[in-house]
């Protein structure tokens, strides 16, 4: 291994400090361009108003940015905060860091989160949260040291960034000794997050059993395109002696009592329900191919014939651990898969042995079924290139399924890509088009800008057409769709659609709840729901916390409670915690306000930023329907049904194209009218601007954020 | 491997067992501290099976030479995964310990039961 | 003709719980089913006969993803 040179450009001193009910009370801002480095306090507007995590980074966001504020501005910041009850032990789901910035790909704040042990071991240290602004002349690292109270600042030039072997190299560094490994968080990304704009962070834990270690990401938005833009090459940080009791809980016996319920929930039933500790998120592949849901060959089609053989069988027999792993402690549901000893086949790396985290369901219908490939040992190794090159695998694989796309279409042709024949399926291709992307060449460089950009590139340079181009290119606000296929639920066009950050299911997945159970049919209840689900799960953003536990399993006797869908008994379980964390007293009515005030302020910061109101919630056709003749076709019984049934239209004699277009109006109509009714119940004017009435009510109506929608009332 | 036996058809639930397992490790008369529990007909303890052992992501249980499940307390980050996990529902936790604990087959309770519901067994 | 999810669907005598989650490819495994508002437990999914103008429920439980 080659040896790391650092110089020290700063050091501070700080107390250590404790944490007390889930706060230090505390945050960290660092300048890498200045090195000032300096502890500000948590004020109890912050705790009150924004919780922690993503509250806590949208906050300061806020005030280190103007409307005109670009994301490679030196005064952009990348902020890491976990929450109140991230780094408790006992409930399953509470190590995530959440990572805010104004991001590349949509000019607006941007927010995801990631296990790994950094945002436990930032509180721990010391600190509810991290600010780090500025622009470094040279690379640098950042080393936190909690058990000595120490930060350095040091210069790193020289060597390789890509994760797999920094993050090692850092974690021996950084580490007295084998056993101490297991202190060593660091924060990494890759060499293609400095030529493309959908950069990522890599968060490490050390796995002690493997002896070795294991990477989560930060994946949405260009997060790591940030981070290298402002030349820091890494965040390392120590911290010993964890223990269930550092957040000093008020109540730390009903932590501990609601944790092994839930534990007990999952040794139970978890293999008769979702197999999180066999298989993971991947599970889910053969059931959204069942379903024709699952994006194939850019979003066009829901199934393929070959989705069996990347099934989740065929992954479980490549994930060769047996022991289940969680991301940080206590994580029972442990959907934390790797394959171990995989040869890699191509790329720089090509003959070396490494482990790869993954994959998760995202990644396999990404890479896989969305782009016409159907071998998982390209798929883990496509993987493994992501992560370890710094890129989003949701991104880079919806925007290669767009390239491939206008391939197809004559739109981008052999001279325009370099001699890449980017054909759905086309294995060979996909592997130069992510090397290139980590050697900032070629056409790599080109579709690495993302989706939007090479829409404008494509119409300007090659003539081709725009709006065929605004229909198939599967972006919004700028940023890349995660990988299920709205086409057929319009509540889901609206979990897509009606987002802060762009097209991230992470707010509401409606699908089967809609489409399949239509427990929601009006429009109305499709409002109510995109109202409660992303306010429901922005909270677990707010409080460092893992979306699956909450739903990836659920009690015996769910099924008879008033709302399945909720899973009461687990939310009742998060009431619980935060009390129990924080000594405060709020009900699951509460829970939902909390959010709502940082999801308010989120859209009022968009709006800030010049985006965030109705026209930026449009949506690309090919999410809502059948865009071409083949699409149509391939499914040409159900749109006539729909068209009988739903408009009373006789589609005799008609052609495709006819039909198509009716369809369509239909479709983007019923939109519209969804849009209508969810800004209503999310207090909302038509305009999609929330309102001071609102503001007032959620007690948010402060001076900064009255000021921007007077504005744009 | 060596274990704690037991014949539920001879426990009369005195709680001699309770007591004197929470008396050895934890100072005092509890029966929520102790590692075996009883009543019922039923005698809940540890078999030493070791399916607690894959449970925990830190490596913090193991087998001793005996073949005795043993939790190493400095490594033990309080997860209580593996309460969770254990099918005899023999791995406790109590509010007052940051780690959870089990019977780890000292045989002091056998000592004392009256009725010989309990002993140590050192078959392979 | 019955309701399933209050929709139209098919009906043929004798069509069971089991059959009817077949024919229409419901395999999602977290599936809670009831016949007139009746919860059937899955080790009756064979065995539960619906009948003519019976109202089925199958509701899928994944608000996830
Ligand atoms: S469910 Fe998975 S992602 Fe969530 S905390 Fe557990 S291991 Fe991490
Ligand atoms: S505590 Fe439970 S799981 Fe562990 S060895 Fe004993 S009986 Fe088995
Ligand atoms: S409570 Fe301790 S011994 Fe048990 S699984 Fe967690 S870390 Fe391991």
């Amino acid at each position: 291994m080659e040896k790391l040179e650092h110089k020290f450009l700063k050091e501070y001193n700080y107390e250590l400090g404790a944490v007390d009910k889930g706060y230090t009370n505390r945050t960290l801002y660092i300048n890498v361009g200045t090195h000032e480095i300096k502890e500000k306090p948590v004020t109890s507007l912050m705790k009150d108003k924004f919780i922690g995590g993503k509250g806590f980074g949208l906050y300061y966001l806020w005030q280190a940015v103007t409307e005109s504020t670009k994301w490679d501005d030196p005064e952009n910041e990348i902020i890491i905060s976990s929450g109140p009850i991230g780094g408790i032990t006992q409930y399953p789901g509470s190590g995530k860091s959440l990572v805010v910035t104004l991001s590349p790909l949509t000019n607006m704040p941007i927010d995801s989160n990631a296990g790994g042990y950094f945002g436990p071991f930032l509180k721990f240290a010391g600190f509810d949260a991290l600010e780090l602004q500025g622009k470094a002349e040279k690379d640098v690292l950042i080393f936190i040291d909690g058990t000595k109270g120490t930060i350095t600042i040091e210069e790193m030039p020289g060597g390789g960034v890509d994760t797999h072997i920094l993050g090692e190299q850092l974690t021996e560094k950084y580490a007295d000794n084998e056993e101490d490994k297991r202190n060593i968080a660091v924060i990494s990304t890759g060499t293609a997050a400095e030529h493309t704009n959908i950069g990522l962070l890599n968060f490490t834990f050390y796995d002690v059993r493997r002896k070795g270690i294991r990477l989560k990401q930060a994946g949405r938005g260009g997060i790591g395109t940030v981070f290298r833009d402002k030349h820091i090459k890494a965040l390392v940080i120590k911290c010993a002696g964890v223990k269930g009791d550092l957040n000093h809980p008020v109540d730390k016996l009903t932590l501990n009592k609601t944790g092994i319920k839930l534990h007990k929930e999952m040794h139970d039933l978890d293999n008769s329900q979702n197999q999180m500790r066999k298989i993971g998120t991947a599970n889910i592949i053969s059931i959204m191919d069942q379903y024709d849901l699952l994006p194939t060959h850019n979003y066009k089609f829901g199934a393929h014939k070959d989705t069996f053989k990347i099934s989740p069988e065929v992954f479980i027999s490549k994930v060769t651990q047996n022991s289940p792993d969680g991301c940080w402690h206590g994580c029972s549901m442990a959907c934390a898969k790797a394959a171990d000893h995989f040869e890699l086949k191509t790329g720089p790396y090509k003959g070396q042995k490494v482990t790869i985290d993954g994959p998760e369901y995202e990644n396999a219908a990404g890479l896989g079924s969305n782009c016409g490939i159907f071998d998982p040992d390209v798929i883990l190794e496509l993987n493994f290139y992501c992560d370890t090159y710094g890129i989003d695998t949701i991104s880079y694989a919806t925007l290669t399924a767009f390239v491939m796309e206008c391939y197809e279409n004559g739109i981008l042709n052999k001279e325009r890509t370099g001699g890449l024949e980017l054909n759905f399926g086309n294995i060979e291709a996909n592997f130069e088009l992510i090397h290139q992307m980590a050697k900032g060449e070629g056409f790599g460089k080109i579709a690495g800008l993302g989706i939007r950009k090479m829409k404008e590139i494509f119409a300007k340079e090659y003539g081709a057409d725009p709006q065929f181009l605004f229909d198939i290119g599967m972006e919004q606000k700028g940023l890349e769709f995660s990988e299920y296929l709205p086409k057929e639920s319009l509540a889901q066009q609206g979990g897509y659609g009606l987002t802060n950050k762009g097209p991230q299911h992470d707010e509401a997945w409606l699908i089967f709840m809609d489409m399949v159970n239509n427990q929601i049919p009006t429009f109305e209840d499709k409002a109510e729901a995109l109202h409660y689900y992303p306010m429901f799960r922005t909270w677990f953003g707010l409080n460092g916390l893992c979306k699956l536990p909450w739903n990836d399993i659920a009690p015996a006797d769910n099924k008879l409670t008033d709302e399945p869908a909720k899973i009461p008994e687990h939310v009742q379980n998060y009431v619980d915690i935060f009390n129990a964390v924080t000594g405060k007293t709020i009900d699951k009515f509460e829970l939902i306000r909390q959010s709502e005030r940082v999801y308010n302020f989120q859209r009022i910061f968009n709006i800030r930023m010049g985006f965030g109101k109705r026209i930026h919630d449009k949506l690309p056709y090919r999410a809502m329907g059948p865009v071409t003749v083949e699409e149509y076709q391939s499914r040409e019984e159900r749109y006539d049904q729909q068209l009988k049934e739903l408009l009373g239209y006789d589609t005799t004699g008609k052609t495709t194209e006819e039909k198509i277009k009716v369809l369509r109006e239909y479709r983007e109509d019923q939109y519209e009218k969804l849009t209508d009714a969810v800004y209503k119940r999310r207090g909302w004017t038509m305009d999609g601007v929330p309102t001071v009435e609102k503001l007032r009510e959620l007690g948010m109506d402060l001076p900064e954020l009255l000021e921007v929608v007077e504005k744009h009332r | 491997m060596k274990l704690l036996a037991k014949d539920e058809s001879l426990c009369i639930g005195c709680g001699e067992c309770e007591a004197v397992c929470s008396k050895t490790y934890f100072k005092e008369i509890s029966p929520e501290k102790s590692c075996i529990r009883v009543g019922d007909q039923k005698i809940q303890v540890c078999t030493q099976c070791g399916e607690c052992i894959d449970v925990c992501s830190v490596a913090a249980i193991s087998r001793d030479k005996n073949g005795v499940v043993r939790i190493n307390k400095k490594l033990c980050v309080g997860c209580f995964m593996c309460v969770g996990f254990c099918p005899e529902l023999a791995m406790k936790m109590h509010g007052d310990l940051l780690e959870p604990f089990k019977c780890i087959a000292c045989g002091q309770c056998a000592k004392i039961c009256p009725t010989h519901a309990i002993h140590i067994s050192e078959e392979a | 003709m019955i309701k399933l999810n209050n929709r139209d669907c098919e009906w043929h005598e004798g069509l069971t719980v089991e059959e009817l989650l077949r024919l229409k490819n419901y395999t999602y495994p977290r599936i809670v089913v009831s016949v007139n508002a009746v919860i059937v437990p899955e080790e009756a999914y064979a065995s539960t006969v619906i009948e003519d103008g019976d109202k089925v429920e199958a509701i899928h439980l994944m608000a996830g993803g």
